[in-house]
C-alpha cells in the first residue's frame, strides 16, 4: 500500500523516532537501537575531527 | 596458620563477588594437586611452603583480592621457580574449571534470556546489530549459534585454545562456525556469469540485459552468503556491469534500427529475425558505445548494398546514416534508463532479500571506479545516483558496502577519465555516507596492480578484509575467488597491562599469544579442510573459490583453500600504549612509535609463521563488534578501573586513535596510515566530520586526498545521517527536526506536512483513512 495513514485527528507522528544511520565496524546500521552496549558507548563518545 | 610466616589478606573474594575469609591452605592444595598431575615434577615440602608464601607475599598490603588475582600469582609464582609443568597443568585446571562454570551457567540460561528478554534489554542479541534477534528467524539462529558455541567450546577445541578464548586472552571470531565453513569471498561475476551457471536450485543462463546482469549479482551474493559466515563482495563491479550495459545497448539499437526503416519505409520485413541477424553478421564487430562511428560505415557500406533485399522504396546515403545516429540516440538513452532501474533494484533488492534462516540481508559489497569504458561509467553513474536519491521513502541504502576504488591516471586528478565518477562519489558519501574509498596506489597494494587487469587491483570486503598476497600460490596474487578463512583476535590491551611497562616481557608475552592463535587458526584449518565440494555446491560447486572448478563434488577442498588467508587480529592497540607508557599514540611521539613496533612486530612473526607453513598467514586490524566490549568487561574485573586502559565500556578499535580523543583530522590519518601497510590483512581509517564540514565538497575530498598522499589503503568519512520519517528530512537533526520543527516523538499537522510538500517533493503522502 502506498502512503501512510492518516490519523483521525489530522496529526502525524506521534511517538515516531528519527531514524540515526551510524557505521560501526564498516557496516552501517539504520538505527542505534540494535547497538549492543559497547558500540553504544563507543558512538555517544566519538568527537569530529578538524581540519584546521 | 601453622607453616605460613607471612601476613595473609582477612578476606578474599568469591567469583560471585561475596567476601569470605582467606584460607592459604586452598593455595597449597591447589599447587599439590596440580603438580600432581604434572607427575615428572617433584615439588618438596618446604617448596610448597615457599611458593605458598610468595604467593601471599605478592598480594598488596591491605588489599582484599579476588580468586582470579590469586590465581594469576599462583601462576606467575609457578613459573619464577622454575615449575613449568606443574605450571601449564595448573593453567588447564584452572581453564577447565573457568570453562565448566561458564557452561554450566549456561546454555539453558541463554536459552531463556534468547527466549524471554527483549532485544532492547539484551546485549547477548545485539551482537550484530544487522540481525534482528527480535524476529523468530533471528531468534532461532541465536539458538543454532548457541548451541553450536556450546559444542566447539566443550568438545572440539583442545583444552588451553579454550579456555584462553573463554577467559579472553583471544578471541576465536564466528566460532559457531568452526566446524561448518570459511569467512568472506570475492566473487568475480564476470566469470561466473560466462556460460551461466546454477544455484543448486536451477541452472541460470548467460545474463542478457543489465537488469538480469544487475539481478543475478545479486542472487550470486545471496547464494554465496548461505554458504560461509562472513561477507561477500564484488571485486570488479563497474566491469562486470559493463557487460550488461552492452547487452541493452546493443538490443536497443537493433530494435531502434529495425523499428526506424519499419516507420519510415512502411516495412515490416526489417522487423524479423532474419534482417537482425543478416545485419549482425554482415559487420565486423558488435556495436559497443565506443566503436560508433566505425560502426556507421560498415553499417552505411553494407545496407546500401543489399538494401532492395529488405526495402521496396529504397534510402538514399543520408538516410542509411540518419537511421543509424537516430537509433544510437535512442538506444543510449534507453540504456540509460534501463541501467538506472537495473541500479535501483540492485539496491532495492541487497537491502530486502533474506539469508540465513531469514534474520539478515546478505553482508554485501562492491567495488568499483577503475573501469572508464562507456558502459561501466554509466552503470556507476546511476548506481550513485540512485544511491544519493535513497531507497523508497528516501532512506540512506544500508547495504552494499561501496567501495569506490581511487587511482591515479584513471580518477584521482582532473582529466583523468573517470574523475566526474570521483567527484560524483565524493558528493554521494558526504549524504549517505557511502560509498568509502580504497587506494590502489599505497605502495603495499600497487606492488600487485596490472593495469587493466581488474584481478590485481586491491578489492576489499566491506568490513576491511583484504587479500592480495600469496605464500601458497605466488603466480596467483590477485583478489579473485579468494578470502578470509578464520580469523582470532588477541587482547592487546591484557597482555599491556600484565606486563607491568616491562617491554621486553610484552613481547615475550605476546609471542607465546600469537603461537597459540596460529596453533587454534591450524586446528580449525584441518577441520575446514576435509570440507567436500558438496557442502559448497555455490562457491566450490560453480568454480567461485579459486582452483574449485577443477574439483569433483566429492573431492576435499582442503588444497584450493589453501588460496584463502588465516588472520591474527587485535583491538586496543590504544589501550595496550597507554597501559605501557601512560600515553596513547594520538597524544605521545614516544607511544606512537612503540605502536608501530609492535604492530610490525606481529606482522613479522605472521611472515615467518606463513613461510614455515606455505599458508597465508595475514594480520588483521579487527572490526571488533561484540569483541569490543567483552575483553574489556573481564580485564575490569580482573584488573579494576585502571584510568585510559579499561576504564570505557569498549576497547578502541585495532590501532585506532581512539574516537573520544580531540585530534585534527589530517594528524589522525598521518599517524593511522603507516599500519594499513602492516595490516596486510585488511584495515580501515576513518574521520568523523560534523554535518557541515561533509557537506562542502572541497572539505571533504581534502580528507580523502590526505588519505591517499599518506598511503592509507581504506577510508571513509563518519557523518551524522539522520532522518525524520514523518516529514522525510535528510540530514542532521539535533534535538528539533529543521524541516517540519517537529521533536522526537511529537506530532505535527497534515496541514502543515502538505505545506512543506509544495517546497519538498520528498514529504511522504499521508492517506484520509476517513475519505
Amino acid at each position: 500500500m502506498a502512503g501512510k495513514v492518516l490519523p483521525e485527528n489530522g496529526q502525524v507522528g506521534e511517538n515516531v523516532k528519527f531514524d540515526r544511520i551510524r557505521r560501526i565496524t564498516g557496516y552501517l546500521v539504520g538505527t542505534t537501537d540494535r547497538f549492543n552496549n559497547a558500540k553504544r558507548a563507543e558512538e555517544r563518545e566519538r568527537v569530529k575531527h578538524s581540519l584546521s | 596458620m601453622k607453616g605460613i610466616a607471612v601476613e595473609c589478606p582477612e578476606m578474599i573474594h568469591k567469583r560471585n563477588g561475596v567476601p569470605v575469609a582467606f584460607d592459604a591452605k586452598k593455595i597449597r592444595d591447589a599447587i599439590r594437586k596440580a603438580n600432581e598431575a604434572a607427575r615428572v615434577e617433584a615439588i618438596a615440602p618446604y617448596q610448597f611452603e615457599k611458593l605458598v608464601n610468595a604467593v601471599v607475599e605478592a598480594i598488596p598490603e591491605g588489599k582484599t583480592p579476588n580468586v582470579e588475582q590469586v590465581q594469576d600469582l599462583v601462576e606467575e609464582k609457578l613459573i619464577e621457580n622454575g615449575f613449568a609443568r606443574t605450571a601449564k597443568a595448573y593453567i588447564l585446571y584452572r581453564a577447565e574449571h573457568t570453562k565448566v562454570r561458564k557452561t554450566e551457567a549456561d546454555l539453558v540460561d541463554i536459552y531463556r534470556e534468547l527466549t524471554f528478554t527483549s532485544a532492547a534489554d539484551a546485549d547477548i542479541k545485539r551482537e550484530n546489530a544487522n540481525i534482528d534477534a527480535d524476529t523468530s528467524m533471528g531468534t532461532m539462529l541465536k539458538y543454532g549459534s548457541e548451541g553450536a558455541n556450546y559444542f566447539v567450546d566443550n568438545y572440539i577445541l583442545p583444552k588451553d585454545i579454550a579456555a584462553a578464548h573463554i577467559n579472553g586472552d583471544i578471541h576465536i571470531h564466528d566460532k559457531d562456525f568452526y566446524m561448518l565453513t570459511e569467512t568472506c569471498c570475492q566473487i568475480d561475476l564476470i566469470r561466473l556469469f560466462k556460460d551461466g551457471f546454477s544455484t543448486g536450485h536451477g541452472y541460470i543462463r548467460q545474463p542478457r540485459s543489465i537488469a538480469s546482469y544487475a539481478s543475478l549479482a545479486c542472487i550470486a551474493i545471496q547464494a554465496n552468503q548461505n554458504e560461509m559466515h562472513g561477507g561477500q563482495s564484488v571485486p570488479n563491479f563497474d566491469y562486470a556491469m559493463a557487460e550488461g550495459v552492452a547487452c541493452t545497448f546493443r538490443k536497443e539499437y537493433y530494435d531502434a534500427v529495425q523499428r526506424y526503416f519499419w516507420l519510415e519505409y512502411d516495412c515490416e520485413n526489417v522487423l524479423g529475425d532474419e534482417f537482425r541477424q543478416a545485419l549482425k553478421n554482415a559487420m565486423p564487430e558488435r556495436i559497443t558505445m565506443e566503436n560508433i562511428d566505425d560502426y556507421e560505415e560498415h553499417f552505411v557500406q553494407w545496407f546500401t548494398e543489399c538494401k532492395e533485399m529488405w526495402l521496396q522504396k529504397l534510402p538514399e546515403e543520408e538516410d542509411i546514416r540518419r537511421c543509424h545516429r537516430t537509433s544510437i540516440r535512442i538506444a543510449m538513452k534507453e540504456t540509460d534508463m534501463a541501467t538506472y532501474q537495473a541500479m535501483e533494484s540492485l539496491i532495492h533488492n541487497l537491502n530486502t532479500m533474506n539469508s540465513r534462516a531469514g534474520a539478515q540481508v546478505p553482508f554485501s559489497s562492491i567495488n568499483y571506479g577503475t573501469c572508464t569504458s562507456k558502459e561501466a561509467r554509466m552503470a556507476v553513474r546511476n548506481l550513485l545516483k540512485v544511491t544519493d536519491i535513497g531507497l523508497g521513502n528516501g532512506e540512506t541504502a544500508i547495504f552494499p558496502v561501496q567501495i569506490f576504488k581511487v587511482k591515479d591516471g584513471i580518477n584521482y586528478n582532473p582529466g583523468d577519465p573517470n574523475y566526474d565518477l570521483f567527484r560524483l562519489a565524493i558528493k554521494v558519501s558526504a549524504k549517505r555516507l557511502f560509498p568509502n574509498f580504497s587506494f590502489i596506489d599505497a605502495p603495499f597494494n600497487l606492488q600487485y596492480y596490472k593495469e587493466g587487469d581488474y584481478n590485481t587491483e586491491i578489492s576489499y570486503m566491506g568490513c576491511r578484509t583484504r587479500v592480495m598476497g600469496n605464500h601458497y600460490n605466488p603466480k596467483q596474487e590477485v583478489t579473485c575467488g579468494r578470502g578470509n578463512l578464520s580469523f582470532t583476535s588477541v587482547n592487546l590491551p591484557r597482555l599491556g597491562i600484565g606486563a607491568h611497562k616491562d617491554i621486553a616481557l610484552f613481547y615475550k608475552e605476546l609471542d607465546k599469544r600469537l603461537e597459540l592463535c596460529c596453533r587454534q587458526l591450524l586446528h580449525r584449518f584441518e577441520i575446514q579442510k576435509k570440507k567436500t565440494v558438496k557442502n559448497y555446491p555455490f562457491l566450490m560447486g560453480q568454480g567461485i573459490w579459486m582452483g574449485s572448478e577443477e574439483l569433483g563434488i566429492h573431492d576435499q577442498v582442503g588444497e584450493v583453500l589453501k588460496n584463502g588467508t588465516l588472520s591474527v587480529g587485535f583491538i586496543g592497540l590504544a589501550e595496550t600504549l597507554v597501559a605501557l607508557t601512560g600515553k596513547h599514540h594520538g597524544e605521545s611521539e614516544e607511544s606512537r612509535k612503540l605502536g608501530y613496533e609492535i604492530i610490525s612486530h606481529m606482522r613479522d612473526y605472521l611472515d615467518r609463521k606463513s613461510e614455515e607453513t606455505g599458508l597465508n598467514f595475514t594480520l588483521l586490524a579487527t572490526p571488533a563488534e561484540g569483541l569490543s566490549g567483552r575483553f574489556v568487561r573481564m580485564d575490569r574485573k580482573r584488573f579494576g578501573k585502571i584510568p585510559g586502559v579499561t576504564d570505557r565500556e569498549y576497547y578502541t578499535n585495532s590501532f585506532h586513535v581512539p574516537v573520544y580523543y580531540p585530534i585534527n583530522a589530517f594528524e589522525k590519518i598521518r599517524i593511522e596510515a603507516p599500519y594499513h601497510a602492516m595490516t596486510n590483512a585488511g584495515h580501515i581509517s576513518y574521520v568523523e566530520l560534523d554535518g557541515d564540514t561533509a557537506k562542502n565538497p572541497e572539505a571533504f575530498e581534502a580528507v580523502i586526498r590526505c588519505m591517499k598522499e599518506n598511503g592509507i589503503g581504506y577510508g571513509s568519512v563518519n557523518h551524522p545521517v539522520d532522518r525524520d520519517p514523518v516529514c522525510g528530512y535528510t540530514g542532521v537533526i539535533d534535538e528539533v527536526c529543521p524541516r517540519c520543527g517537529r521533536k522526537e516523538g511529537e506530532a505535527v499537522s497534515i496541514e502543515r506536512l502538505n505545506e512543506l510538500r509544495r517546497k519538498y517533493p520528498d514529504v511522504p503522502v499521508y492517506m484520509d483513512a476517513n475519505h
